[in-house]
């Protein structure tokens, strides 16, 4: 089974690379991004000092990371999704060998595979304008990777929960951006977690998204204990379990009202 | 003279046309323009943000910044609706052989497809930009004349055509490359650089955003004249306009020159 995801990871990694040009204007777009975010905080910075804990140079390397992550954060199946079921191909993938969960992890895999590409691929040319800050040590660098790597299953499970109310509504394209903006807002894509108000930092400190960016940044720039870790790895393999459960039930129960297009 | 009389005529006939066929469309229009504010929610969080740590960038306050970005969404949500189409020149008119079609019309193939624009999710962006506008206008005591209304109106539709023009410019990537979309777009996100004060850029950026792709007269100099900081810069919009559209024009048809049908 683990053979037949890295294969449907790899064919969708590989309709990617057809299209070189599109690397690069993913890249090129994402720091168009980065620039507007930098040159505001230096503006701020002159005035200020200080702003949220974090120093200037803490700053520039948060946002070029943010950039980095933000791919493997919000890409991943959910227009493939909407697309096999807008024309009908759906009804293959229903009666696939593979159930509908590990047909699209095998999609997302290669999606992701893609999205590390390009983030990094950011993070190497934003370091030749600005001068990033490296892993404070190597522990860091180690509970970096496995905190992004334990935030794949929520993003995914996410994207099929928002992936099956297509099967009622047909489009899911508001959805999408619903969770795309969600995920902005609560995973410190904006900025960080510290310079919100406290309402909403102990609101994003319940959700998960903030274990997709804020947390393994600072975790990068060395401003979190390292004892803490333990907890954040907890709370988030609790929460891949719980959006498991929700979107294998919701799958369980759209799966008898939908309807195929076209067939 | 007549020729250009009876083209901008065309336009309008073609602009009802697929106002029409959008009409039919109307929930996915409205889904359009609710989550097209819910994308703009996110720059305006961080523009909050901003100022929870700071009182002013480079000399701007909270409600200056929102100013701004109210009357470049009015730009770019007017420029939205009409130029859309532009990005389908690749990827569906040339790539479908829809664009041979085009040829034979007696109107100029740039005319018919600006003019098939529908994008009328982007009423979505000039509703929350004439929102933002008007109610930072009160807060800054501006006093709203009737020679204002007409003047922002007058340069929201100079700064689309700015815009427009530099997407005609890059659109003519299609005639090479079916995905010429993408690189439009990179070149048109660029004008986020413009909803901040530019003095906060390096010179690099400031030439960048002024003199190549002069992103700065769509909105960023007509606000320095609504907030009485400089006067002048906003008339040059207007030469700046028609430059654009003098050189999108002239590169266009070089380009469409070189056009070889897909035979598809």
């Amino acid at each position: 089974m683990l053979n037949s995801l890295l294969m449907l990871g790899k064919m969708q990694f590989r309709q990617y690379s057809i299209y070189k040009s599109n690397f690069y204007l993913f890249t090129l777009n994402r720091i168009v991004e980065i620039v507007v975010y930098i040159f505001v905080w230096q503006e701020i910075y002159k005035e200020t000092g200080e702003a949220g804990g974090f120093t200037i140079a803490q700053m520039i390397t948060y946002y070029i990371l943010v950039f980095t992550l933000s791919s493997l954060a919000t890409w991943g199946v959910n227009e493939e999704m909407s697309y096999s079921i807008k024309n009908g191909k759906i009804n293959k993938e229903l009666i696939n060998p593979l159930s509908y969960f590990q047909y699209y992890f095998g999609i997302n895999l290669g999606e992701l595979a893609f999205a590390l590409l390009v983030g990094i691929a950011t993070f190497i040319l934003c370091s030749i304008f600005w001068s990033v800050s490296l892993p404070a040590n190597i522990i860091n660098l180690i509970l970096f990777v496995i905190v992004i790597i334990l935030g794949i299953p929520i993003t995914f499970f996410l994207q099929m929960i928002v992936g099956i109310t297509g099967f009622y509504t047909n489009s899911i394209w508001g959805m999408q951006i619903l969770r795309k903006s969600v995920i902005s807002i609560f995973s410190g894509i904006i900025a960080p977690i510290t310079l919100f108000p406290n309402w909403f930092q102990s609101l994003a400190n319940i959700l998960p998204f903030q274990e997709l960016i804020y947390t393994p940044i600072n975790i990068w720039l060395g401003q979190m204990p390292l004892k803490e870790a333990i907890f954040i790895i907890i709370k988030q393999i609790i929460w891949g379990i719980i959006l498991y459960i929700i979107a294998k039930k919701f799958f369980n129960h759209a799966i008898k009202k939908i309807t195929i297009n076209g067939g | 003279m007549t020729k250009i009389i009876y083209g901008i005529k065309m336009y309008f006939i073609f602009f009802k046309a697929s106002l029409k066929e959008m009409l039919i469309y109307r929930l996915d229009c409205i889904v359009g323009m609710v989550s097209q504010i819910v994308t703009q929610l996110v720059e305006l969080i961080f523009i909050w943000v901003v100022f929870q740590n700071t009182q002013s960038i480079s000399g701007w306050n909270f409600m200056q910044i929102l100013l701004l970005y109210g009357i470049t969404l009015i730009s770019i949500g007017i420029s939205d609706l009409c130029f859309d189409e532009l990005y389908q020149i690749g990827p569906e008119y040339i790539k479908e052989g829809e664009f041979d079609k085009i040829l034979l019309r007696p109107v100029h193939p740039l005319l018919s497809i600006i003019g098939a624009s529908r994008e009328f999710t982007a009423l979505g962006h000039l509703l929350l930009g004439v929102i933002f506008t008007i109610i930072m206008l009160i807060k800054l005591a501006i006093p709203i004349t009737f020679i204002l209304i007409l003047k922002i109106i007058f340069f929201s539709i100079v700064g689309a055509a700015i815009i427009g023009a530099i997407l005609t410019i890059f659109s003519i990537a299609s005639f090479w490359t079916y995905r010429a979309n993408e690189v439009m777009w990179s070149f048109y996100k660029i004008y986020t650089f413009t909803q901040y004060p530019i003095d906060i850029y390096n010179k690099f950026i400031k030439i960048l955003i002024t003199i190549v792709l002069p992103y700065a007269f769509v909105a960023y100099f007509p606000t320095l004249n609504y907030l009485g900081i400089n006067y002048n810069m906003i008339y040059l919009s207007i030469v700046v306009a028609i430059v654009l559209w003098v050189i999108a024009i002239k590169v266009w048809n070089w380009a469409l020159s070189k056009y070889r049908s897909t035979g598809s």
